[in-house]
């Protein structure tokens, strides 16, 4: 599997979650800027959830199969609960929360890495 | 944004309680772990738990501490304040605890806890969580205190911000009733 997809999520999750910091400091509420941008996530997350699901189903396999489908099920969930949590906000918390879904989808990424080095990051 | 009809309250923004304003955040960060922290425990325990049963039992024991605390923080009636600052306290000692212990004895932790090393697998967000936590609910605390003042001394000034769950009558000045 190529580094391509893992590496990209990385790096726009990283950048959004700071244009989401950017928002809170700014004292901006939820917008339309934030929740497109989200969908970008949901997106490039679900590319990735579809990319492992095919090696699993070529045979591959990790050391904790458990684990991984953990992963496979939570992860896709991180910007789809936090867009409704955040949309919830009248104030500049909710592009916090947003936030905080763009740093724990870059994290998660490494951790696919972590638990199946097959997935290249 | 079109504003849905609110409850039969007043105001038209919805009532700040632990969940809103920066409790949105903290509700979220709680979230996260509480997630986390039970998945990686129904992991451990599920598939290999002779193997360090103490760290899993630690780690199910802290899933259940962040799901207390996301469910009494969004929930922020009086009540589950009280829980949430009960869970909260437990939380940073065991936080506190289970740091020191895997340190000083790593035998026991041959796999981490989201608690091993003060939660350092977690960049320490499980040491501060829980102090941001105590301090937002010390806020709250002192506000709802405030109000049952300002409402036992002059209870017609009613000032519609703070809604507590002990509800007193509303003072007649303010008994505009709403069409129900």
């Amino acid at each position: 599997m190529s580094g391509a997809v893992p590496t990209t999520i990385i790096v726009y999750s990283l950048a959004f979650a700071g244009f989401a910091l950017l928002m809170t400091a700014l004292n901006r509420r939820m917008g339309l800027t934030l929740l497109v941008g989200l969908g970008v996530l949901e997106i490039l997350l679900l590319v990735l959830v579809g990319m492992i699901v095919a090696r699993l189903a070529d045979g591959g396999r990790p050391a904790s199969v458990p684990t991984l489908i953990g992963y496979l099920i939570a992860t896709p969930l991180v910007p789809l609960i936090a867009g409704f949590w955040g949309a919830l906000e009248r104030s500049r918390w909710g592009p916090a929360v947003i936030a905080v879904a763009g740093l724990a989808s870059a994290v998660l990424v490494v951790r696919f890495h972590e638990i199946w080095p097959a997935i290249h990051v | 944004m079109s504003e849905p009809a609110a409850s039969p309250k007043t105001g038209a923004s919805p009532p700040e309680s632990t969940r809103t304003g920066p409790g949105r955040l903290l509700v979220a960060v709680y979230g996260l772990f509480a997630l986390s922290a039970s998945a990686r425990a129904a992991v451990q325990i599920g598939t290999k738990f002779s193997h360090a049963p103490v760290a899993y039992v630690l780690s199910a024991f802290a899933a259940v501490v962040y799901i207390l605390a996301t469910v009494t923080l969004s929930n922020g009636r009086p009540t589950a304040r009280r829980i949430a600052v009960v869970s909260c306290s437990v939380e940073f000692i065991g936080v506190l605890a289970v740091g020191t212990w895997s340190i000083a004895d790593p035998a026991t932790f041959p796999d981490a806890t989201v608690w091993s090393g003060y939660g350092s697998g977690y960049g320490f967000v499980p040491l501060v969580l829980p102090i941001f936590g105590l301090l937002w609910l010390r806020h709250w605390a002192r506000r709802a205190r405030r109000a049952s003042a300002e409402r036992a001394i002059v209870p017609s000034a009613g000032d519609g911000g703070v809604d507590e769950g002990a509800h007193p009558a509303r003072s007649p000045v303010r008994s505009v009733r709403d069409p129900e």
